[in-house]
């Protein structure tokens, strides 16, 4: 999977790529916008994470750019921008999804890798792990056939789980994944602990193994 | 009040009637004065007539005493005796009061008279001639008709001038009070006020000028500021939280260490949220929500406290609804959201264990109260960066961007105490 960060702050951009290192993940970078638009002539990615304000231009013209050239490269734009005209104007021209900074590097992993794997299966989007299967357009699981009945915001655990196997993601990246930008206004965190405690028990119940780990309380680990 | 131009008709107008008042004794004086100076000089007239007239007719002695007597019963007015005295004494001038001979004596009558020694034909005669005056009392009378007459079209004169002077003189000035009320200084508008002729006017308007020039400028680079350094903030904020993100990945992290870890991403996730809200309220305060659209509250409310449920019931919070179908407002979507959301969690927040939470929405206004023990502090609640109690920290601009939302939609917010319940209203339709 190749990865494109297009994003000035050389700190962040090496902080994601290292994030995202694994066997699966090979990331490039471009630190100015015309960096930024020779890359994307020369070689195609499966994502490019672009931020919007850049030395030399406009990300939203890279993006434009793209278009015009017909790629199917997902965009995922990330910007310290965070209106909702921002916003709207980054999705109509053809970004699959905005992230506003800062974000937690597990938030963005996970939306990675459902662009990638709405770009690479289309309709039968269709998850398979051991005895676990998720149908991400109908939102269902099976394990081992079985149907599982997830909430809401169980079911976007398990995704934010699936998106960042073998990683520890923290109990505020947790809450903040959950309940959006309103999670540190919440006095604790506990009702992150109920709702992974309810998933937990539920895959487990129909047979699913235990791949969830915890992590000295502080945060969780899906290991695969 | 009063009106500044009636304050110096009303110190003109007393001060004419002093005028005016004193006149009337002046002009009594110098009317009299002369009408006596007049009368001397005609007496004077009379007197040297006669002594030239009778030192003309050469008579004999019988003849003259027959003509004095005669003159004296067809001459009234006049009369001539023989004097007994050798040398003339000098003139005298006197005023006297007499009865007219006709009517009864209680009607006296002024006289002027003269009393003078004439030589005729070697003899020294004595001359009175006395003539009628106008009373004073009837001139006096007679002055201060006039002068009253006088003070009146004068007083007329006053408030006509005065009530033209206040609508033209005062025009510019009434045009730039309208302008300097309806002035916004969230709106950036530069103001632009009515030229005037009047010097004074056109000082206070370049005064005004300079002043609103000077805050529009102050006031938007505060905006800016905000707006600058919350942007500038974000991407160290997010390297930061990327940091501490990897720094979890570590497998060879000990417990203390990875509890200190997490413990570091409470403060910080504080400080997006603040530097967020401050973002957002740099925005409301730009307008950069125009579009505003219908919203359905009902639906709204609804939406939400179904995300924010569990939150809801986690404190083991009794929830009372009371939601009207089919209430609605124009507005921008997700400012309304932002309003709705800040003012269920502060609710929540500062709600105590068991307590209740209310929720009332109708077509006027959106309700929402906590159970609670004091009053909070009414002045200060709306304010930036002022939170209510210490074990809760909170960004503190939550309800600071209630109040801003509310008042790009002319919304009233109110905050009450009552039954031991935080209350507060959002009044959709104040003027109502």
């Amino acid at each position: 999977m190749k990865i494109l960060i297009i994003e000035d702050e050389k700190e962040l951009a090496q902080n994601i790529s290292a994030y995202l290192s694994d066997e699966n993940y090979l990331c490039e970078f471009a630190e100015t916008f015309q960096q930024a638009l020779d890359k994307i002539e020369v070689y195609n990615y499966d994502c490019i994470l672009l931020d919007l304000m850049l030395p030399g231009g406009d990300g939203l013209k890279i993006l434009e750019e793209l278009k015009k050239h017909d790629k199917q490269d997902g965009v995922i734009i990330i910007s310290a921008k965070d209106s909702l005209n921002d916003k709207i104007a980054g999705l109509q021209i053809g970004a699959d999804d905005y992230l506003a900074k800062p974000f937690h590097l597990s938030e963005l992993a996970a939306r990675i890798y459902s662009v990638i794997r709405r770009k690479q299966f289309g309709n039968s989007n269709i998850i398979k792990l051991h005895e676990l299967q998720i149908d991400l357009l109908a939102k269902t699981i099976l394990v081992n056939n079985e149907p599982v009945i997830l909430t809401k915001k169980e079911f976007d655990l398990l995704l934010l789980f699936i998106g960042n196997k073998n990683r520890v993601i923290s109990k505020s990246a947790l809450a903040e994944h959950l309940s959006g930008d309103i999670a540190d206004m919440l006095d604790n965190h506990d009702f992150v602990y109920a709702h992974i405690k309810n998933m937990k028990k539920k895959l487990v119940d129909a047979g699913y193994r235990n791949y969830l780990k915890t992590i000295y309380g502080t945060g969780y680990k899906w290991e695969a | 009040m009063n009106k500044l131009l009636n304050r110096p008709l009303k110190a003109f107008t007393l001060y004419a009637l002093l005028v005016l008042a004193c006149s009337i004794p002046v002009y009594y004086f110098i009317v009299d004065y002369i009408w006596r100076s007049e009368l001397d000089e005609y007496n004077e007239i009379v007197k040297s007539r006669i002594e030239s007239g009778l030192n003309k007719l050469s008579l004999h002695k019988d003849e003259w005493e027959k003509t004095i007597a005669l003159w004296n019963k067809t001459q009234p007015g006049t009369k001539i005796e023989k004097s007994l005295l050798r040398v003339s004494p000098p003139d005298s001038i006197y005023t006297i009061m007499r009865g007219k001979q006709s009517a009864s004596e209680e009607d006296l009558e002024r006289y002027r008279g003269l009393s003078s020694y004439i030589k005729v034909q070697g003899e020294l005669y004595h001359l009175t001639i006395e003539i009628n005056v106008e009373e004073a009392h009837e001139t006096v009378f007679a002055i201060a008709a006039v002068t009253v007459l006088f003070f009146i079209i004068l007083l007329a004169g006053f408030v006509i001038l005065n009530r033209r002077i206040a609508t033209q003189i005062w025009k510019p000035f009434h045009s730039t009070l309208d302008r300097l009320k309806s002035f916004d200084l969230n709106s950036q508008n530069n103001i632009n006020l009515e030229k005037s002729d009047i010097q004074e006017f056109e000082q206070l308007n370049q005064a005004l000028y300079q002043l609103i020039a000077k805050n529009i400028s102050v006031f938007r680079q505060q905006k800016e500021f905000t707006e600058n350094a919350s942007h500038e903030l974000q991407t160290p904020l997010a390297v930061l939280k990327s940091k501490i993100d990897l720094l979890m990945q570590n497998e060879s992290l000990t417990e203390s260490q990875s509890e200190l870890i997490a413990s570091l991403n409470m403060p910080l996730s504080r400080v997006s949220r603040i530097n967020k809200n401050l973002l957002l309220l740099a925005k409301i305060e730009n307008q950069q929500f125009a579009e505003d659209e219908l919203i359905n509250m009902t639906e709204l409310v609804n939406q939400n406290l179904e995300f924010l449920g569990e939150h809801l019931i986690a404190k083991n919070n009794t929830v009372e609804m009371e939601i009207d179908e089919d209430s609605s407002v124009t507005a921008n979507k997700s400012l309304v959201e932002i309003m709705l959301v800040n003012l269920l969690l502060n609710a929540i927040r500062h709600s105590q264990e068991n307590g209740t939470i209310r929720i009332k929405l109708t077509d006027k206004d959106l309700i929402i109260s906590n159970t609670g023990n004091n009053p909070l502090n009414k002045d200060t609640l709306f304010k930036r960066f002022i939170t209510s109690s210490s074990n809760t920290p909170s960004s503190g601009l939550g309800l600071a961007i209630v109040k801003e939302i509310a008042y790009r939609y002319n919304w009233q917010v109110e905050y009450q105490f009552v039954n031991y319940f935080h209350q507060f209203s959002i009044h959709f339709r104040p003027q109502d």
